[in-house]
């Protein structure tokens, strides 16, 4: 569920990025005043041990061939609190864009609140309200059962939103919805069998690290837990009142509104009824759709020389360092 | 046997290919200010994204940039495409289904040809090749600036502090934990040839899972003690290679006049 650029708008991913930015300068902020030194090295290596748990697969029942790995979120959470987790989590986030291209650059606002911020707290939250600072086995186990599930869900929900309000995919968006929330509704079982299994193999090793006993955990104000609802919820409901009223976006606005050509059709279907009965009438009355005008002899000679120009220019840059690769290398041997 | 062995090394095989391993080359490109190749791909990623869904051929062009960039930092091509290919079926998935959905008809023209098409699928090749596109800007960014220099920029441009060193130590050990993970997984695959069943898998997988957490926990503490014995107080220094030179300029007023001239001049005769 990495987002990738091509899902986004420039918008939506410039305000994800703010979003993102924000709420993690925030949380380093807090979190650099809590705690010391000693428990930067537990946070680095922590993040790390996400990646080496990502690699830790194991087969999935009535879908042979198919393995499962963990995504960690909610465990990092219950472990090391929810602001480091949330700081691990983006870390993680930003490295898998960076070495390993899980997502894009303009998709890690997007990334890190879909899979980072909100899986953390929200998990997180769950797990204290189902324990409630008791730590007798059935709680815990539930605890994080259902905090995997909402929390990977609610992520999982946040990606067809952020793809709807860039208006760039094609598939409607209650299917994109339900397609996600069900996939994702297996993936959090899954997360919170290995999650529970994982505690329960804590608990019997490590209980320390389980029972809320790991030094370094920041503790949350009540104020804090509010003000976060209250911003997620202000976002929650902006992004879905945008997407109910079917109000074009601004790629869409671009396409309704082309002042450079006065005679430019919009082309995006749209839930719109205006927006869908124009292109009805669009299709029926004119002899070919729009796109008759970009299939016309010319713009098919000028496309055909952008591409076949670009092939060439590719490979002449390619020759040429190769020479110039060839010859270095020449060099190096003689002398 | 042969198939253990052969099922062995399946299972351990590595999930990532990881790309910065070209970062520590010398080329042209590599020298360039960390900062500089950063922003540079930023907008490169914006411009390519805020380009008109259907329109295909424009990519072609704006793959020249990154494509140059990588053939002068000395990054083989045919690697890159393979790691883009292996990221990328999220993006496909989500790609294909413009086709089913917007059966809009359309005439696409290429030169002598022309045949009938429909918008989904012009949607999806777009998608297709914006991804391509800005994940060549992006493995040009990476697999040509050190990890290091890279976060070190990002401090300069104002990423929090405490987020570059969390980034710092996670880059440090994430490739000594993968690799002590798959050492357990190959201990694994060497006891359990094939299936084991659900079950028994997310036991062994959770047992799996909970040493290696315990044992980062211990490595931490470790970690901890000898980096306070070395004077760590909690600030990173480094040795700042960073400074913005005349090839900066040159880079920039290149990559800028290369990004906006084909946004202002070929795009529209394209579309």
């Amino acid at each position: 569920m990495h987002m990738a650029n091509e899902l986004l708008s420039v918008p939506v991913a410039a305000g994800t990025l703010a979003v993102a930015a924000g709420g993690v300068g925030l949380i380093c902020r807090k979190v650099r005043q809590v705690i010391s030194s000693d428990k930067l090295p537990l946070m680095g290596i922590l993040g790390a041990f996400v990646f080496a748990a990502q690699m830790v697969n194991f087969q999935l029942p009535a879908m042979p061939g198919t393995s499962g790995h963990m995504v960690g979120a909610v465990l990092l959470a219950i472990v090391l609190g929810p602001h480091l987790a949330a700081v691990v989590i983006s870390s993680v986030v930003i490295v898998q864009c960076l070495i390993f291209q899980d997502g894009g650059l303009l998709a890690l606002g997007c990334n890190i609140i879909n899979m980072g911020l909100v899986p953390c707290y929200v998990g997180y939250f769950l797990y204290r309200i189902v324990t409630a600072g008791r730590s007798s086995g059935l709680r815990i186990y539930v605890g994080a059962m259902l905090a995997c599930v909402v929390a990977l869900e609610v992520g999982a929900i946040l990606v067809p939103i952020e793809a709807a309000l860039s208006g760039v995919l094609a598939v409607p968006f209650s299917t994109f919805l339900l397609t996600m929330v069900g996939v994702h509704f297996l993936v959090g079982l899954v997360e919170g069998l290995i999650t529970v299994a994982v505690l329960a193999y804590l608990q019997q090793v490590r209980p320390d690290l389980v029972l809320d006993a790991l030094s370094g955990r920041v503790r949350l104000s009540k104020k804090t837990v509010l003000w976060t609802l209250v911003v997620f919820t202000i976002i929650a409901a902006a992004g879905l009142s945008l997407l109910a009223s079917g109000m074009p976006d601004g790629l869409e606005w671009s396409y309704l509104e082309r002042p450079d050509q006065p005679d430019f059709k919009p082309i995006i279907s749209n839930e719109n009824p205006t927006i869908s009965a124009a292109d009805e009438l669009q299709t029926k009355y004119t002899p070919l759709p729009d796109y008759s005008v970009r299939g016309s002899k010319a713009a098919g000679w000028t496309s055909f020389a952008g591409i076949v120009g670009s092939a060439l220019t590719m490979a002449v840059i390619w020759t040429l360092a190769s020479l110039l690769r060839r010859r270095q290398l020449k060099c190096t041997t003689h002398t | 046997m042969d198939a253990c062995i052969a099922f062995a090394q399946k299972a351990v095989k590595m999930h990532h290919a990881y790309i910065d391993k070209f970062a520590y080359q010398d080329s042209p490109i590599h020298r360039l200010d960390a900062r500089v190749k950063f922003i540079v791909t930023i907008v490169f990623t914006a411009v390519v994204i805020s380009l008109p869904r259907t329109s295909v051929s424009i990519l072609f062009c704006y793959a020249v940039g990154p494509f140059a960039v990588l053939v002068l930092g000395g990054v083989p091509i045919g690697f890159v495409l393979k790691h883009i290919l292996f990221v990328s079926p999220f993006v496909l998935v989500l790609a294909l289904t413009g086709p089913l959905y917007d059966k809009t008809a359309a005439t696409v023209a290429f030169g002598p040809w022309a045949w009938q098409t429909t918008v989904g699928w012009l949607c999806c090749w777009g998608i297709a090749g914006k991804f391509v596109v800005t994940m060549l800007a992006l493995i040009a960014l990476v697999s040509t600036t050190r990890f290091e220099d890279l976060l070190a920029g990002l401090q300069r441009l104002g990423f929090p502090k405490l987020l570059v060193i969390q980034l710092s130590f996670l880059y440090r050990y994430i490739f000594l934990l993968i690799d002590s993970a798959q050492h357990i997984l190959r201990a694994r695959a060497a006891r359990a040839v094939g299936r084991i069943g659900f079950r028994a898998g997310i036991r062994f997988a959770a047992a799996m899972l909970g040493s290696l957490l315990v044992r980062s926990v211990d490595t931490a503490e470790r970690v901890n003690t000898a980096m306070r014995a070395r004077g760590f107080d909690g600030n990173w220094r480094t040795i700042n290679r960073l400074a913005v030179r005349g090839r900066d300029y040159v880079f920039v007023s290149a990559a800028a006049g290369f990004i906006f001239g084909l946004y202002l001049f070929v795009r529209p005769m394209l579309r």
